[in-house]
C-alpha cells in the first residue's frame, strides 16, 4: 500500500445524511462516536459538510423528494469517494419498499459501494462496513 | 552568526521542522483530548495522514479568489514564524499574523456561502477580541525589555514572566482563541457542525484545506514559541512553559462550552485588558 | 533656470486663484476641462519645484505702493461679513454668534489697538510645509480632474436646468489656493485668513446640491469651523497683548514658557474643529451630501489636513505641558471612538469619513506624544493617509455613479462587476491596514513612540492605541469582504471606466505601491527633514528599512512576503470549470448556488449580509456619550492651559 492509499484508509471523514430514515439508524451511526465504540481510533471524524467528506454515510430510503439533495450532496463529494447505505431501508427501501414517494434503496439515486443491512443496523456492523469500504478504498488505489 | 546564509538555512529548517512538531502536537492534542473522553483515540501522526489524504484528494473550488487567500494564509503565517525565528521586531510580527487572519476573512468572504460568511464574521469578532491583547503584550515587553526586537528580548536574563505574570496570563488566555479551542472555538469549530457547518473552511476542500491545516500546525508553533519567549533562558523552561500553556488549553477545552460572541468579546477584554494594563501600570509605578 | 522664490510661493497661492475665476466665467465644458487640466498640471509642477528648491523664506515686496496686509485685512473683514450675511440666511443663531466672536473683538484689536501685525519673513517654507503642498498640489489636482468626469454624470442625474459646475469647480478650486496659503503662511494672521478662506469653501461646496440635507449640514459644517476661527482670533489678541510676534517660527522657537499656552491651546482647538476632532466630528459626517470630488478634496488633502498642519506645526511649542498629554488622549479617545461608530455603518462615505476622523486622531494622539518618533510617525501617516483616502473617495464615488447607492451591502461582489474599481479599492483598503503599506509603517512607528514615551499618560495613549487598531482591522475587513463576495467564475465583465476616473485612481495606486516601497527613502526625503528642525532624529532608514534602536520595518522584507503570500497565488492559482462547484447549501442549492430551494421548493436567492452591530453601536446609542466626552476632552484642554 502506498503512503498516499494508508493515509486515505487511515483517515475516513464521513458525511452522515439522513434520507428520511425512522432515526434509528442514525441513533446506531452517533453510538460509534461514543467513548465505547470510538470510530475516532481510526482517524474517523464525523464532519458534516460533502465537500470535506470521503464517506457519504446514509442512512432511510431514497424517496422522491430527497433524491435531488442527496445527489446533490454526492456531487459536491471531491474524489475519490465512497457511500454507505446504513440500514435495511437505505440498501432496499426496507418497511417502506413499495411507498408511493419512495423509490428503493439509496442506489436508486448514486451508486452505493457498501451495503450495511439490520433494522436497525448495529454499530459493530457498521464500523464492519466502514472496515470493508475501506478495504475497497486500498483495492482501488 | 546573523549572515544572510545562517539566516536562510535558520529559515530552510523552520520552514521543515515547525510543521513537523505542529502535527505532533495536533496529533497529542487529539490523543489527549481523547482520553479525557475515556475513549482510546486516533494514533498521533494522524494530522499527517489527514493532511496527506486531503492533498491527494480531487481539486474542487468555488472561485480563484477564494483560493488564492488559502495560500496567503499559509504564506503569511510562515513569514509570520520567520519573523520570530529571525529575531525580528515582535509588534511587526503581530502585524504580519494580523494580515495572515484579515487573509482567512478574506477567503471566507470571497464566496456566496452563508456558513463560510458566519465562520468569516465571527472570525473577526475573535480578532477583535485578541488583537489589542497581543499587541499589548507587545507592548508589555518593550516596557520591561526596552526594546520590540526578539534578539534583544532574548539577551534579559531574567525571565520576562517574573515581571510579566499577568500579561503571561492574559496571553494564554487568547492562546485559547488562537488554538480555537473551546469556549472560543467560534469561527470554524468541528464540533459546530450543526450551525456552522464547518464556518472559514466550509467551501475550501482537498488540497486547499491541507494548506490551512498546515498554517495551523505553524501558527501552534508560533504561539507557543511567544509563550516560551516568556522564559527564554534556559532554553527548556521556555519549552516547558509552553507545553503547559497547551496542556491547560487542552483541560479548558474539555471542560467548557463554546460562548457566543459578545461573552468572548465582553470576557477577554474585560480579562486581558485589565490584566495587561495592571501590569503595565505595576511596571510604571515599580519601577 | 529656478524659478524665483516669490514665484515658489505665489503660483501655489495664487495660481487656483486664477484658475477658479477662469473655471467661473467659462461655461463651455471643454474650455473649463482644458482650463483645470492645464491649471492642475502647472499646480503639480509647482509643488515638485517647491520640493526641489527646499526650505526657503519669502517676503512679497509690496506692490504698487500697496501693502499685502492691508489687501488681506480688507479681505479679512469682506470674509467676516460674507459669514454674517450666510449665518443670516440660513438663520444660524450659533453660526451669527461664532461670526460676531471673530468680528467685533478683531476689529476693536485691528483698529484700535493698533497691534504689530507685520511680520518678517511673512512666508517660511520647512520641509513640514514642502509635504503638505505636494500633497494639497498632486492628491488635490488629482481629484479636480475626477470631477471633470463626476460632475457632467452627478448633473445629468439631478436634471439641472443649468449647469451650476462653474460655482463647483470656483470653490473646489480656490480651497487648495487656501491650502497652500495655510501651509506657507509664517504670520498668524494672514494664515487666519487662508484659514477662513477654506471654511468658506468649504461651506460652499457642502451647500453647492442646494437640497434641504445640503443647506443644513454645510449651515453646521459653518458653524463649527467658525468656533474654531473664533479661537484663532482669541489666540492672535492673547499673543499679542502678551507682547508676542504673530510668527509662527517665532511661537515655536520661543515656545513653553508658561504664559503662552493659552493661545497655543485654542490654536489646537481651531486644529482640532478643522480635523473635525470629537465632538466636532459632525461637520465631516455632514460634509458628505456634496458631490464625491468634494468629500475627496476635503477627507485627503486639504481642510482637514489643515487642522493637523496647524497642529503638528504648533507641536515644538507646546512639547513638554500639559496640554500636549491631553491633546495626545483627545486623538487617542478620537481614534477609538470613531473606528467603533464605523462599525455600526452601512454607508460607503460616513465609514470613509468616520475612518478620517479616526486616523487624524491617530496623527494628533502622535504628535500630542510630542517625540521625535512620534512626530515623524505622525507626517508618515498623513502623507499616506492622504492618498489612500482620496483614492478610497473616488472609488466610492464611482461605484456609487454605478450602482445608484452609497450602501455598502449593494457592492456585495463588486470585484466581479466592476474589477477595476474594486480592485484598486480593494488595494485602497488594504493599504490602511496591512504591512508592508505605508500606513502601517506609519502606525509601527506611532505605538513604537507610544511605547518608547514610557510616562503614565501614555499608558492610557497606549490602550486606545491598541483598542482602536483592532477595531480599524474590523470595520475594513468587513466592507473588503463584501467586495470579494462571489460565486462560480463567469465570463469577464469589461468594465467602461470614464478616463477621468481612471487617471486619478491609477496615479494614486501607483502612488500608494510605490511610495510605501520608497517609504525609507520617503522618511529621509521629507518626513525626517520635516520633524528634524525641532527634534533629534530617531529614526534610521536605508532604502530597504525603517530602523530604530529598538526596532526594525524592513519594508522590501514584508513586500516580499505580500507578493508571494498574495500576487503570486493570484497569477497562478487557475480553477477549470470542471473543478468548480456551487457553495454548500444543504445540497438544497439550484443554479449554480446562487439559489436554494426553500419552503414549498420556491427558489430562493442565497442573501448574506454584513454584520452592523445595530443593537449594540449604533450612533444613537453612542453618539451622546461619544460627545459628552468629546466636550469634555476639549474643556480639559483649555483647563489645563488655564491652570
Ligand atoms: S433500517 Fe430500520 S432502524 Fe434503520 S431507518 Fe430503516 S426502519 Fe429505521
Amino acid at each position: 500500500m502506498g503512503l498516499v492509499t494508508t493515509a486515505r484508509v487511515k483517515s475516513p471523514w464521513i458525511m452522515h445524511f439522513d434520507c428520511g430514515s425512522c432515526n434509528g439508524c442514525d441513533i446506531e451511526i452517533l453510538a460509534c462516536l461514543t467513548p465505547l465504540y470510538d470510530v475516532e481510533r481510526f482517524g474517523i471524524i464525523n464532519i458534516g459538510n460533502p465537500k470535506h467528506a470521503d464517506v457519504l454515510v446514509v442512512t432511510g430510503a431514497a424517496n422522491r423528494r430527497n433524491a435531488r439533495v442527496l445527489r446533490n450532496l454526492y456531487e459536491q463529494m471531491p474524489e475519490p469517494k465512497l457511500v454507505m447505505a446504513v440500514g435495511t431501508c437505505a440498501c432496499s427501501g426496507g418497511v417502506f419498499h413499495q411507498c408511493p414517494n419512495i423509490l428503493g434503496g439509496v442506489d436508486k439515486v448514486i451508486p452505493v459501494n457498501v451495503y450495511v443491512p439490520g433494522c436497525a443496523a448495529r454499530p459493530e456492523a457498521i464500523i464492519d462496513g466502514v472496515v470493508l469500504a475501506l478495504q475497497k478504498l486500498a483495492g482501488a488505489a | 552568526m546573523t549572515g544572510p546564509v545562517f539566516l536562510f538555512v535558520l529559515a530552510v529548517l523552520t520552514v521543515v521542522l515547525a510543521p513537523l512538531v505542529g502535527g505532533l502536537l495536533f496529533g497529542l492534542d487529539r490523543k489527549l483530548t481523547a482520553r479525557l473522553q475515556g475513549r482510546v483515540g486516533p494514533p498521533l501522526v494522524q494530522p499527517f495522514y489527514d493532511v496527506l489524504k486531503l492533498w491527494h484528494k480531487e481539486k474542487i473550488a468555488v472561485n480563484r479568489l477564494h483560493l488564492v487567500w488559502a495560500w496567503a494564509y499559509l504564506v503569511l503565517v510562515i513569514a509570520s514564524l520567520l519573523l520570530l525565528v529571525w529575531q525580528q521586531d515582535l509588534l511587526l510580527l503581530v502585524f504580519t499574523l494580523g494580515f495572515a487572519a484579515i487573509a482567512l476573512v478574506m477567503g471566507s468572504f470571497s464566496v456566496r456561502s452563508p456558513y463560510s460568511h458566519f465562520g468569516g464574521q465571527r472570525e473577526l469578532m475573535q480578532l477583535l477580541a485578541y488583537e489589542p491583547v497581543l499587541l499589548l503584550t507587545a507592548v508589555a515587553v518593550y516596557f520591561r525589555t526596552g526594546t520590540f526586537l526578539v534578539s534583544g528580548i532574548l539577551q534579559q536574563d531574567r525571565p520576562l514572566l517574573f515581571s510579566l505574570p499577568l500579561v503571561f496570563a492574559a496571553l494564554v488566555i487568547i492562546l485559547t482563541i488562537k488554538m480555537r479551542k473551546s469556549p472560543f472555538d467560534l469561527a470554524a469549530c468541528e464540533h459546530a457542525h450543526q450551525e456552522l457547518v464547518r464556518g472559514i473552511y466550509t467551501e475550501y476542500s482537498g488540497p486547499y484545506l491541507a494548506l490551512i491545516q498546515v498554517a495551523h500546525w505553524y501558527e501552534l508553533v508560533l504561539v507557543l514559541a511567544l509563550i516560551g519567549l516568556f522564559w527564554a533562558h534556559p532554553w527548556w523552561a521556555g519549552v516547558l512553559l509552553a507545553v503547559a500553556a497547551f496542556f491547560a488549553e487542552l483541560v479548558v477545552d474539555n471542560s467548557t462550552a463554546r460562548v457566543t460572541w459578545p461573552v468572548m468579546l465582553r470576557l477577554v477584554w474585560a480579562s486581558c485588558l485589565t490584566l495587561v494594563l495592571a501590569n503595565l501600570a505595576a511596571l510604571y509605578l515599580i519601577v | 533656470m529656478a524659478p524665483g522664490l516669490g514665484w515658489l510661493v505665489g503660483v501655489p497661492v495664487l495660481w487656483p486663484v486664477l484658475i477658479a475665476l477662469l473655471c467661473l466665467l467659462l461655461r463651455p465644458y471643454v474650455a473649463r476641462a482644458a482650463v483645470v487640466l492645464v491649471g492642475g498640471g502647472v499646480l503639480i509642477a509647482f509643488s515638485l519645484l517647491v520640493y526641489l528648491q527646499g526650505p526657503f523664506t519669502f517676503t512679497p515686496p509690496a506692490v504698487a505702493g500697496m501693502e499685502w496686509h492691508v489687501l488681506l485685512t480688507v479681505l479679512d473683514f469682506a470674509l467676516l461679513l460674507w459669514f454674517l450675511h450666510a449665518a443670516l440666511v440660513q438663520r444660524s443663531l450659533l453660526a451669527i454668534v461664532f461670526t460676531l466672536a471673530q468680528l467685533v473683538p478683531l476689529a476693536y484689536w485691528e483698529f484700535a489697538l493698533h497691534p504689530q501685525v507685520t511680520v518678517e519673513p511673512a512666508f517660511v517654507v520647512d520641509y513640514l510645509s514642502i509635504v503638505m503642498v505636494l500633497v494639497i498640489g498632486i492628491i488635490g489636482s488629482l481629484i479636480w480632474f475626477y470631477a471633470l468626469s463626476y460632475m457632467p454624470r452627478h448633473e445629468e442625474h439631478l436634471h439641472l436646468a443649468q449647469s451650476r459646475q462653474p460655482r463647483f469647480f470656483f470653490y473646489l478650486v480656490l480651497l487648495l489656493a487656501g491650502m497652500n496659503g495655510i501651509v506657507m503662511s509664517n504670520n498668524l494672521l494672514w494664515l487666519y485668513f487662508f484659514w477662513e478662506v477654506t471654511t468658506l469653501c468649504c461651506y460652499q461646496l457642502i451647500l453647492h446640491d442646494l437640497t434641504a440635507e445640503a443647506r443644513q449640514n454645510a449651515t453646521r459644517a459653518l458653524w463649527m469651523n467658525l468656533l474654531g476661527g473664533t479661537a484663532f482670533v482669541a489666540a492672535m489678541i492673547y499673543l499679542s497683548s502678551a507682547g508676542r510676534s504673530l510668527a509662527v517660527a517665532d511661537l515655536v522657537a520661543k515656545g513653553g514658557a508658561l504664559p503662552l499656552v493659552l493661545p497655543l491651546a485654542l490654536l489646537c482647538l481651531a486644529g482640532l474643529t478643522k480635523a473635525a476632532q470629537v465632538p466636532f466630528q459632525g461637520w465631516l459626517l455632514g460634509a458628505m451630501v456634496a458631490p464625491t470630488p468634494v468629500s475627496a478634496l476635503l477627507h485627503s488633502s486639504t481642510m482637514v489636513k489643515a487642522g493637523v498642519y496647524l497642529i503638528l506645526r504648533l507641536a515644538p511649542a507646546y512639547q513638554g505641558t500639559v496640554l500636549s498629554n491631553v491633546l495626545a488622549l483627545t486623538g487617542g479617545f478620537a481614534f477609538l471612538v470613531t473606528a467603533i461608530l464605523a462599525l455600526s455603518q452601512n454607508h460607503s462615505k460616513r465609514v470613509l469619513a468616520y475612518s478620517t476622523v479616526s486616523n487624524l486622531g491617530l496623527i494628533i494622539l502622535c504628535a500630542g506624544l510630542n517625540t521625535p518618533l512620534a512626530m515623524a510617525a505622525a507626517v508618515l501617516l498623513l502623507i499616506f493617509h492622504a492618498i489612500s483616502k482620496g483614492l478610497l473617495f473616488l472609488c466610492a464615488g464611482a461605484a456609487e455613479q454605478e450602482l445608484g447607492t452609497r450602501e455598502i451591502e449593494a457592492m456585495a461582489g463588486l470585484a466581479a462587476r466592476m474589477p477595476f474599481t474594486a480592485t484598486i479599492a480593494f488595494i485602497g483598503m488594504l493599504s490602511m491596514l496591512v504591512p508592508p503599506f505605508g500606513m502601517l509603517a506609519g502606525k509601527w512607528a506611532a505605538m513604537e513612540a507610544v511605547a518608547a514615551a514610557g510616562s503614565g499618560w501614555s499608558l492610557a495613549a497606549i490602550g486606545l492605541l491598541v483598542a482602536g487598531s483592532a477595531v480599524t482591522v474590523v470595520f475594513w475587513a468587513k466592507w473588503m469582504g463584501r467586495l470579494l463576495s462571489q460565486g462560480l467564475p463567469r465570463e469577464k465583465v469589461a468594465e467602461r471606466v470614464p478616463f477621468f476616473f481612471a487617471l486619478p485612481l491609477a496615479v494614486l495606486v501607483v502612488f500608494i505601491l510605490a511610495l510605501s516601497a520608497l517609504v525609507g527613502p520617503v522618511s529621509a526625503g521629507l518626513v525626517l527633514p520635516g520633524v528634524s528642525a525641532a527634534y533629534a532624529p530617531v529614526l534610521g532608514v536605508t532604502a530597504a528599512a525603517l530602523i530604530l534602536p529598538d526596532g526594525f520595518f524592513p519594508v522590501w522584507v514584508l513586500g516580499l512576503i505580500a507578493l508571494v503570500g498574495v500576487i503570486l497565488p493570484l497569477a497562478a492559482v487557475r480553477v477549470r470549470p470542471a473543478e468548480a462547484r456551487p457553495v454548500y447549501a444543504c445540497g438544497e442549492h439550484v443554479a449554480e448556488g446562487e439559489r436554494f430551494l426553500s419552503l414549498a421548493d420556491s427558489e430562493a436567492r442565497l442573501e448574506m449580509g454584513g454584520f452592523y452591530w445595530a443593537e449594540f453601536l449604533s450612533e444613537g446609542k453612542l453618539n451622546f456619550w461619544v460627545n459628552l466626552l468629546g466636550v469634555a476632552l476639549i474643556l480639559a484642554l483649555l483647563g489645563v492651559s488655564l491652570a
